[in-house]
């Protein structure tokens, strides 16, 4: 049976990081499976899931690395992930929404959101957040993606989010995300 | 004639260039029949030619396969091309040739097609919203483009977006 793990590092951003990782779980004998990476301001960020070789151990593989982080000051951390979660298998299709929400930037705007999808059934399956503006005058945005799992309301939860506008102080949309497959 | 098996990237004929195809030539009522049966026995709403390993340049779209949708209802077109499309949208898009993944992709939500029926009529059809779709989807597969070569970005991470 496959094993698998998740691999976080994070570090100041240069270039070479991600060429480093690979080469060092190539080595290692780890086959990248699905990988997210991106970078919030100056930080260089990266989630792996990797297959584990026979032999090497979730705990092993993050200092087995460090001869090839350590040069670029990379924090890593790895843990085992259990196989029925990361082997690949295809999901239904279902209703996907984006939400977009911004205003002055102020404590709270993602509990808050965040809540009130959680408690409408929906399932947050990407998020951005940014603050943007002047110096003086931070803007928060917002960017997330949200399932609405059969039996979920979106019409509620678009009322509820219009519902949260002014006392958060933000403007938002709430929208379908048309899918087609051909 | 007969319902083919829809071919799944990584097969070759997927990224491959497509011919020009003349309405005289004997094989192209077959190629279309088998499209046709193809498309009857798929999930689907339309085909192009290379997705049953022909590459000619064919497209099959009903869109009122689904539910909802009348557009032109089928529409057999050979080589087709774009004459203009307006409104851009981002939506997620899938493949019957890519399984198990979407992506968000620009598109546009009228389109101006224009072809030849199998007859070797000229044929000028405008369309728009999901049909519109259909037709920038198929037509794509004629240049061997999936829609992995348009995809916008992976997540909703538009902020480095500069357009």
């Amino acid at each position: 049976m496959n094993r698998y793990a998740m691999l976080t590092a994070f570090g100041q951003d240069r270039p070479g990081i991600v060429a480093a990782l690979a080469e060092g779980l190539f080595q290692l004998g780890c086959n990248i499976e699905d990988t997210c990476m991106t970078r919030l301001r100056g930080e260089f960020t990266m989630m792996v899931m990797v297959r584990l070789p026979d032999g090497l151990s979730a705990d092993q593989l993050a200092s087995r690395l460090t001869p090839h982080t350590s040069p670029l000051e990379l924090t890593v951390l790895c843990r085992e992930v259990p196989a029925q979660a990361a082997e690949r298998g295809s999901e239904p299709d279902m209703p996907i929404f984006m939400l977009s929400v911004y205003g002055a930037d102020h404590p709270g705007i993602v509990a808050q959101i965040a809540r009130v999808v959680a408690d409408h059934g929906g399932n947050i399956t990407d998020m951005n957040t940014r603050v943007i503006g002047a110096g003086d005058q931070p803007v928060y945005t917002m960017i997330l993606e949200v399932q609405m799992p059969a039996g979920s309301q979106p019409e509620a939860l678009g009322q509820a989010l219009d519902h949260l506008k002014p006392s958060l102080g933000v403007d938002l949309t709430f929208r379908p995300l048309e899918q087609v497959r051909f | 004639m007969s319902a083919r098996p829809i071919l799944l990237y990584p097969d070759p004929s997927l990224k491959a260039k497509t011919a020009r195809v003349s309405p005289t030539n004997p094989d192209v009522a077959a190629i279309v029949q088998d499209m046709l049966d193809t498309l009857k026995a798929s999930p689907g709403v339309a085909l192009a030619a290379p997705q049953i390993g022909q590459l000619v340049q064919i497209i099959v779209v009903d869109v009122s396969r689904k539910k909802g949708e009348q557009g032109h209802g089928l529409v057999v077109l050979l080589n087709p091309r774009i004459l203009q499309q307006d409104g851009p949208r981002i939506i997620r898009e899938g493949c019957l040739s890519v399984p198990d993944y979407t992506g968000n992709v620009l598109r546009y939500e009228r389109t101006i097609v224009q072809g030849l029926s199998p007859d070797g009529l000229p044929i000028t059809l405008v369309a728009s919203g999901f049909e519109a779709l259909a037709f920038q989807h198929e037509l794509d597969h004629l240049d061997g483009t999936l829609f992995l070569d348009r995809i916008e970005s992976l997540s909703t991470d538009l902020y480095r977006r500069k357009r």
